[in-house]
């Protein structure tokens, strides 16, 4: 069985943060494994400006920030492994590791998971209706038009309006699309106040707080949404061709399931809570991975 | 004209099953499909439970067909490679009223010759279900319930049938029928084929396509009942079904522990204002209901909720019908007409008992090829780790996860699309691909690909369902 003294599963901002810090402070013995063919996380995704202002005191796009970080890990010998996913994980500290080609089981010492988010699905609202094509979440939909450039769809209602859907506003209507409100259920927006600035107001697309969706048309595609405006519960139908949920992110630690609380295992970046901008997630990650590499170089 | 000994309409459960018995005999079988794939009906969207046979009265058809099923389940699923849990039910009663209606329930059963049933004190039901609400006054525990999921059995026995000699015609809707020379002249929008027996399971149109050829004896009444499910592992998630009110409109509640894990909360019924729309009472309702027999539920682990439309036969009088509709409007002419609870335990009962009767009318011959086992899909997740390692060095795709919330590997996606997936639905009915927390918004994009690849279409061109359910509108060239 392979070994190494310390597995990151992870490669975004959080994962490659630690891997670094740890390589600094004295692990000569990293291996940073991510299930993606790019590392970076979610970053590469984010074409937007908006990172790196407090660690680098310039804004920079997801991609660029990415280039940065990976500047910084290829000045460490710690080992990356893109495409590989962690299946499974046991209290004796053997991680299952899979990949095209290979499943193997790896010992390690300790594991900093910082597996990041995944985005809470509009399958759980219970919201009554069809279950038409043409509904993605905010992330999903800046995937396919950021790094695949594909056409989504013309006319957009936005539900929820955290960081991601008023990105996600601009990105559409950047694209030149009509983005006929974005819906949320609060008094006030979700996201930042910049972001409702740079996103929203800049573009004079409508935000519509006390409201949400309460039913989904179309029969193959979604054509339309009943929006219930929650102060005064009046009804309306909207019609639109795209659905956009930004319903909030949660912490992804599926693979470590149980486990939480073992003294082997760290959670870094918004595996171990949500961050709003990435400096905080990777100084957090850097923290964790100072400790750790300390820990393990002796 | 092509000619085929059977033509069976409709490839849901029924149909599926219709073909597989008939396939045990020496016939030319097509099953036809309006669809683009087979159990996109009623049968992908129902409580999939195996009932013991505790709910029908003695000496009728459904009672002797559910018992005997419920039997042979074990049996069916190994043949058909098809997880069975055989979790047992217990419906709950809180008063005396539910009370007289278990004990009615149990004398019922014991009639029908369901094994092991025992009415338990309410003490003995809170051992086998501590989360149960308090003020429980007896349930009725009945160890051969199961649950399956009801479309992979479905589309396991349309394999099967494929692989026993039946053809398999999709986006092939009958549009009218007439008799010639003692066959049926079939109609459908891709052309027209003769038979010389016709098995009807037209599922929700089955009394029309009835109608095609024969004056009206049974009409189908939609009802839509709403449905809420809850992530793996659940809190409050119970080891076994339960049914609460099951005398009630709609079979009352039952939550079922799926083959999966999940936790599957049905039904209501309400008048159908639309097909497989859920309605917001419905849905509250569900939720209502079981927080009374489950308080420890926690809706914030909803990962899903749909609806379902029942079938619902109605005699030319409007008044409703309790017994199974097998109806025989004329020689070599068989239809099933709306068949709701319990059709999904009773498939495969149906199926043989219409095949034995063409048989006979068709004169026909035992199939000496006939095999009752189909393969499925290897899956990986369920396997050992050395198991898993040796399938990763055969197929190196078994090594790829594309759906991360199920781990579904790329060689189940592609082997998925190889048996016949051509949307995004049809991969996850075969794989579970997009069953998961994420419900499909880490690999949905990935599976578009693939089947894009695979059918040599462009992925504006794939399907989440059923037509009109593109996903991307276009793609540009790549940056
Ligand atoms: C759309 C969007 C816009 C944002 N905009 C800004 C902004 O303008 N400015 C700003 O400062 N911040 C922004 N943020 C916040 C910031 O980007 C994030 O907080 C930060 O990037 C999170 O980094 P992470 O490493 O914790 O997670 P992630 O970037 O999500 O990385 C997690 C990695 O783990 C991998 N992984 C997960 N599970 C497994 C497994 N089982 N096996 C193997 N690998 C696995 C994933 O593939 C992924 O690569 C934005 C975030 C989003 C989502
Ligand atoms: C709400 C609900 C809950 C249920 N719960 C249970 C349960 O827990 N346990 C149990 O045992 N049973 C249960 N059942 C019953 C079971 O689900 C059904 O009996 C079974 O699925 C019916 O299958 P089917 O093949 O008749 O219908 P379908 O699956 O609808 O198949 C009919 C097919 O015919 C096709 N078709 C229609 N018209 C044409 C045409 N003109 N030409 C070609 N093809 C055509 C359709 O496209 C469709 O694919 C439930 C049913 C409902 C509605």
């Amino acid at each position: 069985m392979r070994g190494c003294k310390l597995l990151i599963v992870g490669a975004g901002a959080a994962g490659i943060s630690a891997a670094a810090a740890a390589w600094d402070a004295g692990c000569r013995d990293i291996l940073l494994v991510d299930r993606g063919i790019r590392p970076g996380g979610i970053l590469p995704q984010c074409l937007h400006e908006g990172f790196g202002m407090a660690d680098f005191g310039r804004e920079l796009t997801g991609p660029e920030y990415t280039a940065l970080l990976l500047t910084r890990l290829g000045r460490t010998g710690a080992a990356l492994q893109p495409e590989t996913e962690l299946l499974s994980v046991s209290k004796d500290r053997i991680a299952v590791l899979s990949r095209r080609g290979s499943l193997e089981q790896l010992h390690f010492e300790h594991m900093i998971l910082a597996t990041g988010c995944r985005e809470k699905s509009i399958g759980a609202l219970c919201i009554a209706g069809t279950r038409p094509a043409g509904i993605f979440t905010a992330g999903q939909a800046q995937e396919r038009i950021n790094l695949r450039n594909q056409d989504l769809g013309d006319e957009i209602v936005i539900l929820g309006s955290g960081d991601l859907g008023l990105i996600m506003a601009r990105r559409f209507t950047l694209e030149g699309k009509h983005v006929i409100a974005v819906l949320e259920q609060e008094a006030q927006a979700g996201g930042m106040a910049r972001n409702v600035r740079r996103c929203i107001k800049a573009y004079s697309i409508p935000l519509r707080c006390r409201t949400t969706v309460r039913e989904i048309h179309g029969e193959g595609r979604v054509c339309g949404v009943t929006v219930e405006h929650l102060d005064s519960g009046a009804r309306e139908t909207i019609s639109c061709d795209t659905l956009v949920t930004a319903l909030g992110l949660i912490p992804d630690r599926e693979a470590a399931r149980g486990l939480e609380g073992s003294e082997w295992l760290s959670l870094a970046g918004n595996c171990s809570r949500v961050h709003d901008i990435v400096d905080s997630a990777a100084a957090e990650a850097t923290r964790i991975g100072t400790l750790i590499g300390r820990q393990l170089s002796v | 004209m092509e000619r085929f000994d059977v033509a069976v309409i409709g490839a849901g459960l029924l149909g599926c099953f219709a073909a597989r018995e008939l396939s045990r005999r020496k016939l030319d079988i097509v099953l036809l499909e309006a669809r683009e794939d087979v159990c996109t009906g009623i049968s992908r969207a129902n409580t999939a439970v195996i009932y013991p046979g505790c709910d029908h009265k003695p000496g009728t058809l459904k009672a002797e067909m559910t018992v005997r099923a419920n039997a042979g389940f074990d049996r069916l699923c190994e043949e058909l490679n098809v997880p069975l849990s055989r979790c047992g039910s217990l419906m709950l009663s809180f008063g005396p009223r539910a009370d007289a209606v278990l004990r009615e329930k149990l004398r019922q059963g014991q009639e029908n010759g369901v094994p092991g049933l025992r009415l338990l004190s309410a003490n003995e039901a809170y051992r086998m279900e501590p989360a149960l609400a308090p003020g429980l006054s007896s349930a009725l525990f009945s160890p051969t319930a199961g649950t399956v999921n009801p479309w992979q059995l479905g589309i396991a026995a349309c394999e099967n049938a494929v692989r026993n000699g039946a053809q398999l015609r999709r986006n092939t809707r009958v549009l009218a029928m007439r008799t010639e020379d003692g066959s049926y002249r079939i109609e459908t929008d891709r052309g027209v084929l003769t038979a010389r027996a016709v098995v009807n399971c037209a599922g929700l149109a089955a009394d029309r396509v009835q109608e095609l050829l024969f004056p009206p004896s049974v009409r189908i009444v939609p009802t839509a009942g709403d449905y809420v499910v809850l992530d793996q592992n659940c809190a409050g998630r119970p080891a076994h079904i339960l049914e609460y009110e099951p005398e009630k409109r709609g079979k009352g509640l039952t939550a079922v522990p799926t083959v999966k894990g999940n936790l599957l909360l049905g039904t209501t019924e309400r008048e159908n204002t639309l097909a497989y729309a859920a309605a917001e009472c419905g849905l509250d309702r569900v939720k209502a209901l079981a927080v009374r027999i489950l308080p420890g539920l926690d809706f914030s682990e909803v990962i899903r909720s749909f609806a379902a439309v029942r079938p619902n036969p109605r005699s030319p009088d409007g008044s409703s019908i309790q017994s199974f509709c097998i109806e025989h409007p004329a020689e070599r002419f068989w239809s099933l007409i709306g068949i709701k609870t319990p059709g999904l335990t009773c498939a495969r009962e149906l199926g043989s008992y219409i095949s034995d009767r063409l048989a006979t009318e068709l004169d026909a011959e035992q199939n000496p090829l006939f095999t009752p086992e189909r393969r499925g899909i290897p899956k990986p997740h369920s396997l050992p780790y050395e198991e898993r390692k040796a399938l990763v060095g055969r197929d190196p795709d078994y090594g790829e996860i594309v759906c991360f919330c199920e781990d579904v590997t790329r060689a189940e996606v592609l082997e998925a699309i190889r048996r016949g997936a051509v949307t995004v639905d049809g991969v996850k009915r075969r794989v579970g691909t997009g069953m998961g927390c994420c419900q499909g918004a880490r690999c949905e994009q990935k599976i578009t690909a693939m089947l894009a690849e695979a059918l040599g279409v462009p992925e504006s061109a794939v399907c989440k369902d059923g037509p009109g359910s593109e996903i991307v509108r276009a793609e540009h060239e790549r940056l």
